[in-house]
């Protein structure tokens, strides 16, 4: 029953995305009502699906299902292992996926008609479907980096919607830019587990951890470390914060759903999967806890400070995400995990609301003219004015992250910097002694 | 040594110009229509805008493109095509070497039209036309030779004085990437009204005091150019931002005279902010909450300052000299080779051969390309404008002229009275409710009904003008419970109410209290979004039932008796008031025991511009306060003995009855019922009935315009669909407003009664017998007029340029300090309406067509200084239909003139209903 679901919610969006890439190549006119019809029937099913896997996974929660298909590659030695397991965390999170998407799906019907983009603007978020359901489910590391990578090539081309004006291009361009320095950590804790354990299935890799108690453990320890890695860029933690609050470039709705809901919550999703390999460490589970809380204590500053809905939206978000982060750490995953849930929604809700601040403010009899609208700080008290003057600076200027990342990428680009130069200079004196040996003129 | 010292008095009178160039809007809070360039009206139409739109760097017109589609299609024809070049002609002077080409200026500027020159192309990106096919080589031949060895510097080389250009040019720098996004953050923080948590600290020390502080304070981790920024700063410490900003141009050798367009070509760069500013410091009342201190200068100072900082940075980092980039010349040079090609699309496009050619020597020829080069510039674009305009200003008075051949007076006693707003949208309700009654009588009138006020809601505390925006209002008018205990009782419930929905709003955003408010409320949050989205009907009636068991709202009436100071009105005042605006109607006897008051309003759900769709009259908000006002001072005994002693007898049945119309979802209200008497309930039922009919009828009537299939197909689809689009979330288009708006109507609604304008027309009801004067005509006209161009002009802009002068689409919008809106995750304020809201307009200037004695309305446009302007200046046409005489008269350029028109017979359908099914003409006779 729950392998028959599960297939169902994995195959119906590979059909559904074929089914319009099919359309989208062959160039064939499709008319907005057609599609969005589709788009109606095929949402509505996977929600369907999602809930009743998710019911049925909750009955037989905490067994879980373990399904081995057939390899999809085989390179040498090297096999890829087509392995799910459906456990509640994956069934949840897939869940959470589908009727969020249907929800938003039903909310562009109607903001995106008449638009030119809305076709690619389904297809996208159909890709995003999917990529979240391998994500979900996936059992390796290998596969789950598949969808990993549906779920940032889709993040980048939506927030880069409006294609045609400057600044949203340069901004899917920081977020693809961030996106590729974390995924290097997703690959890296992938080699590094086929060098260390010879498998990256989530299922097997603690057991193999707990045999192999010796030896291994400092390289061991890296793969965590690469996960954690991994999982910053899409959550917005420190101090890959940056690039979040600017990727509200696309329409809402696709706001709504990548940074207020499913693509920011990939990061605590990937340390929840990752859980029990990585509670094995409490040096890992410390490192996670800090960057929780100095992601939250930092997005909670800064987000105090900004004066438009979106970007105040991002900066709450990466500061829920953070706590999350640090209950992960506290070892409270289920907990985690309900917070994850009830936080998209919530965030998703008040994306899609963002437009009506002016009238709720304007509406809200408590607010009067004239009168600026005060909020006192418990800690206000502590500080003097000037003290107050220069933190609100600072925050303002998001406490100068892009400084300081700026420095990191310095320091770690200097020494291809040196390798460049050396090949310049290795260059030249080739040159130099061709020219004796060949004589001028011939070069 | 100061440069700057008789600098700094020019610059005071320098800056008070450049305020008047800056756009106008308000905060969105309180936007009302406005014509984008009201502050250029006094230049003709065609010029201001072309100046404009090199200030905004927008189109003033539609992409050519557009109009030759539409000539293509035949909605522009070789008629008004010939109508319009002769229309020109009187008002543009001619090109001096036409007799060289050996035409008449007609045949002229219609070649001009549909030639295919493609000289040069400059920086304001002119669509490339297709380069014309050589297909003649002789003559190709004899254009090279002709203009062998010559060369043309065009007339347009302007000298440019800022760096950014040239730094965007071969530097690849961009302003977007450097300054903007620190002045975006600074000033969107210093301008919030309370959107983030933390009020700025410096929003009492003022810009400059924040922008010093701000660099100072993060010099150590700050890019380049922002260091030299703060460096600059530092050695210009005492000095106060006007004389920095002399300071700072003199250093650059800036002649005196282009100081004006070099500082506004720097606040254009972010006119939405740059407006903002102006206006909050101009009038702080204007702000949503609280205007911080705000000034203009301290803005400009802190553009100034960066970007000579950049400037400076950028010479330094590549070694260049600033002398020779600022006032650098930038010519579009025409070298042999294009001049031939030139020379060949001339003979090509205005058919001439090579023997005309041998007459004329090469210098000769080049000064002709040059002339036809600039009138192709200046006259071509505007020549298919005004072709398209006078396709529907010819078809719209055609249509009126033949109509009134065939309009009847009625002099039956009406069974009801109803008086609605001017508005384009009530058309189609006036049309239908006749068709449903033809014993009603509408009339039009501007929607406060004469009632200024500032009116205090139970359920709000701060108080709203109630009144077009020029006025401003200075009688307070109250809402208040009929029984005192259960106001009290309410007012605390919504203030508790609002103060929740405050505290959710910034606390869901925070670290501790966002985390509890997130756990607690955020599965649940799903129900109503869920709800909201799927079911936005259904949840609305639901919730509506809810907010109504847990606190019902108290019967309320108005307080518009005189009290303290500045409170109400007196009972003589009110007859005032009533009577202006019965006369205004041609009230006379019989009055009808029936009175209804229509107001109107818009509701609209997520939507950052809902006081765009509300009633203008009344500054953008529902005119229900205002109805219910003039409908209980009519109803008072003791005002109308006062209007008897003013000669207006209104008998002692009569009752005014105050409505509400909402234009989204096409439902009436009624107001304070229970003080009419018994005898009129049957005449009101009835009426109320009918108006149930209309608003089915409307909603299907608009429906035609919307891509729904099944809302298209059965009005009581329609009816559920334009509900559903009031409460939807997701709604970027929950109506289009004064899409379309194209023409004003002053006169007697006989004049129009049983014609279908479909929705395009303001109606204002002017009777010309009632009065010998033109006191009357005068309210009419100043009331209404400058309102429709107004609107008339904001949907013009927005439409031919929405991403300059309009605010482009809806889509990625994002509220930014209450104020206004910025795209994405940040830009500059915008400004004008968005893509979804203009997207059906057709942008023609506003025809108005006034039903009166020429003298009267020549008397008054001569008389009023803005009139007077956007008559002669050509931002509104103006047909005057004399009844005396039965002519009728165009203003042309500079006078009157008779104006001769064709009877075309329309077509005739029954009703509007099977009309709007059957056709999509814009005239058509109805006869029901």
């Amino acid at each position: 029953m729950i392998e028959i679901l599960f297939q169902a919610l994995l195959v119906t969006p590979f059909l559904w995305i074929l089914f319009l890439g099919l359309l989208f190549f062959t160039k064939l006119p499709v008319p907005e009502r057609y599609l969005s019809e589709g788009v109606k029937y095929f949402s509505f099913f996977m929600a369907l699906v999602g809930l009743a896997l998710w019911a049925a996974t909750f009955a037989e929660a905490p067994r879980f299902l373990l399904l081995d298909y057939e390899d999809w590659i085989t390179v040498g030695e090297y096999r890829f292992k087509t392995r799910f397991i459906v456990d509640l965390l994956g069934a949840t999170y897939a869940f959470l996926t589908c009727a969020l998407i249907g929800i938003i799906f039903k909310f562009s019907r109607n903001y995106l008609h008449r638009e030119e983009g809305y076709f690619r603007f389904v297809f996208l978020l159909s890709i995003l479907l999917f990529g979240l359901i391998i994500v979900s489910f996936a059992r390796s590391l290998d596969l789950l980096f598949a969808g990993w990578e549906l779920v940032g090539t889709t993040s980048v081309l939506l927030i880069s919607y409006f294609y045609t004006q400057n600044q949203p291009v340069r901004h899917a361009l920081k977020a693809i830019v961030t996106y590729r320095i974390c995924d290097m950590g997703l690959l890296a804790a992938s080699a590094w587990a086929h060098h260390f354990l010879h498998s990256t299935d989530f299922y097997l890799i603690p057991a193999l951890v707990r045999e192999q108690h010796h030896g291994a453990q400092l390289g061991v320890r890296f793969i965590g470390i690469f996960i954690v890695w991994a999982s910053l860029a899409k959550a917005g933690q420190l101090p890959m914060s940056s690039w979040l609050p600017t990727a509200m470039e696309g329409p809402t709705p696709s706001s709504a759903i990548f940074y207020g809901a499913l693509s920011v919550h990939l990061g605590p999703f990937l340390l929840l999967r990752f859980y029990d390999f990585l509670s094995q460490f409490p040096g890992l589970l410390v490192l996670i806890g800090a960057i929780g809380f100095a992601s939250a204590a930092y997005a909670s500053l800064v987000g105090r400070t900004r004066s438009d809905a979106k970007t105040m939206l991002a900066y709450a978000t990466i500061t829920q995400v953070g706590i999350i982060y640090l209950e992960i750490a506290l070892g409270f995953t289920s907990f985690a995990l309900f917070h994850m849930v009830a936080h998209a929604s919530f965030r998703t809700y008040q994306f899609l609301r963002s437009s009506s601040l002016i009238q709720d403010f304007f509406e809200n009899p408590t607010v009067e003219q004239d009168v600026r609208i005060d909020r006192p700080s418990p800690f206000g008290k502590y500080l003097t004015a000037e003290a107050k003057e220069r933190l609100f600076i600072h925050a303002l200027h998001g406490f100068h992250l892009d400084y300081f990342t700026g420095l990191l990428i310095r320091a770690v680009s200097a020494p291809a910097n040196l390798y460049i130069r050396w090949e310049k200079y290795s260059m030249e004196v080739d040159r130099k002694f061709l020219k004796r040996i060949l004589g001028r003129g011939r070069l | 040594m100061n440069p700057g010292n008789q600098g700094q008095a020019s610059f005071e009178k320098i800056l008070a110009s450049i305020r008047t160039k800056l756009p106008i809007q308000n905060p969105l809070h309180g936007f009302v229509h406005n014509n984008v360039l009201q502050l250029f009206e006094g230049k003709d139409f065609h010029d201001a805008v072309r100046e404009a739109g090199i200030l905004y760097r927008a189109n003033p017109y539609w992409p050519e493109q557009r109009y030759t589609d539409r000539f293509k299609e035949g909605k522009i024809t070789e008629k008004d095509i010939f109508l319009a070049i002769e229309h020109y002609l009187g008002n543009y002077p001619a090109i001096p070497s036409l007799a060289m080409l050996g035409l008449s200026p007609k045949e002229f500027f219609y070649r001009l039209m549909f030639s295919e020159l493609a000289f040069n192309d400059d920086d304001r990106a002119r669509p490339y036309s297709p380069q014309p096919e050589l297909l003649d080589s002789h003559l190709w031949d004899q254009c090279r030779r002709k203009m062998d060895g010559e060369r043309l510097v065009l007339s347009r080389s302007p000298v440019k004085w800022r760096a950014k250009g040239y730094w965007e040019k071969h530097h690849n720098e961009s302003f977007s990437l450097s300054i903007h996004p620190l002045v975006i953050r600074l000033i969107s923080s210093y301008l919030d009204q309370g959107q983030s948590f933390w009020s700025n600290p410096f929003a009492e020390k003022g810009f400059w005091h924040f922008f010093r502080a701000s660099l100072e304070c993060t010099r150590d981790f700050a890019t380049d150019w922002e260091r030299v920024a703060a460096e600059r700063l530092r050695s210009l410490r005492d000095r106060s931002p006007e004389e920095i900003i002399v300071l700072e141009l003199s250093r650059k050798n800036i002649p005196e005279e282009v100081w004006e367009s070099y500082l506004l070509e720097i606040l254009f760069d972010l006119k939405g902010w740059a407006g903002m500013v102006n206006k909050l410091e101009l009038e702080p009342w204007q702000a949503t909450v609280k205007a911080p201190a705000i000034k203009l200068v301290d803005f400009l100072a802190a553009l100034v300052v960066l970007e000579a900082s950049i400037d400076d940075w950028h010479a330094r980092a590549h070694s260049l000299d600033l002398t020779f980039i600022h006032g650098r010349e930038e010519t579009y040079e025409l070298k042999s080779y294009q001049l031939a090609l030139a020379l060949y699309q001339i003979t090509q496009s205005f058919k001439l051969d090579e023997r005309w050619m041998q007459r004329f020597c090469g210098a000769e020829l080049v000064r002709l390309i040059d002339e036809i080069d600039e009138a192709e510039n200046l006259h071509r674009i505007r020549l298919w404008h005004e072709a398209y305009e006078h396709h529907y200003y010819r078809e719209a008075l055609e249509a009126l002229s033949s109509h009134t051949q065939r309009a009847r007076p009625r002099a039956d006693l009406p069974s009801a009275q109803v008086l609605f707003c001017i508005d384009d949208r009530e058309e189609s309700v006036r049309r239908h409710l006749e068709e449903v009654d033809p014993d009603v009588r509408t009339y039009g009138v501007v929607g406060f009904f004469g009632v200024d006020m500032k009116f205090a809601s139970l359920r709000s505390r701060r108080l709203v003008a109630q009144c077009p925006p020029v006025i401003t209002p200075r009688r307070i008018v109250r809402e208040v419970p009929q029984d005192p205990e259960h106001g009290v009782s309410f007012r605390k419930l919504h203030a508790l109410r609002g103060g929740s929905d405050l505290s959710l709003y910034y606390n869901s955003r925070t670290l501790f209290r966002g985390f509890f408010s997130t756990i607690v409320l955020g599965v649940l949050s799903v129900v109503p979004m869920f709800s909201q989205i799927f079911f936005p009907r259904q949840s609305r009636v639901i919730a509506k039932k809810l907010l109504r068991l847990l606190s019902p709202s108290p019967k309320t009436e108005l307080s518009i008796e005189q009290g303290e100071p500045g409170q109400g009105y007196t009972k003589k005042e009110m007859a005032q008031i009533v009577s202006t605006i019965l006369k205004m109607c041609g009230f006379k006897a019989p009055v009808s025991t029936l009175v209804v008051l229509v107001g109107h309003g818009s509701s609209s759900s997520n939507n950052p511009f809902k006081q765009a769709y509300g009633c203008g009259a009344c500054g953008g908000n529902a005119g229900i306060p205002n109805s219910r006002a003039f409908a209980k001072m009519a109803n008072d005994p003791e005002v109308r003995r006062e209007l008897a002693l003013l000669g207006m007898d209104v008998p002692d049945e009569t009752a005014f009855v105050s409505g509400f119309h909402d234009t989204c979802t096409d439902e009436f209200l009624f107001f304070d019922l229970e003080n009419r008497p018994e005898r009129h309930r049957e005449d009101f039922e009835r009426l109320r009935k009918n108006l149930k009919t209309v608003g089915e009828r409307n909603a299907f009537e608009r429906c035609q315009r919307f891509s729904s299939e099944e809302a298209r197909a059965s009005s009581a689809a329609a009816v559920k669909h334009v509900k559903e689009r009031a409460l939807d979330l997701a709604q970027p288009r929950p109506e289009y407003g004064h899409s379309s708006n194209a023409l004003a109507i002053v006169g007697k609604r006989d004049l129009t009664r049983g014609l279908f304008l479909n929705r395009r027309s303001f109606l204002i009801t002017y009777d010309w017998e009632t009065e010998a004067g033109s006191d009357v005509l005068r309210n009419v006209i100043l009331g209404a007029i400058p309102v429709c161009v107004n609107i008339n002009m904001d949907y013009y802009f927005s439409c031919v340029d929405n991403d300059n002068f309009g605010c482009g689409s809806k889509l990625p919008l994002n509220l930014t300090s209450l104020l206004g809106v910025m795209t994405g995750s940040m830009s500059d304020l915008r400004i004008g309406l968005a893509r979804q809201m203009v997207e059906i307009h057709e942008p023609i200037r506003n025809l108005t067509i006034i039903e009166a004695p020429l003298g009267r309305v020549r008397e008054i446009f001569d008389g009023h200084p803005r009139l007077r302007n956007i008559l002669r200046n050509h931002w509104m046409r103006l047909v005057v239909f004399d009844p005396e005489t039965r002519t009728w008269w165009r203003f042309g350029h500079r006078e009157f003139e008779v104006l001769e028109l064709d009877l075309v017979p329309l077509r005739h359908f029954h009703d509007s209903t099977e009309l709007v099914t059957k056709t999509q003409d814009d005239f058509a006779e109805i006869d029901a």
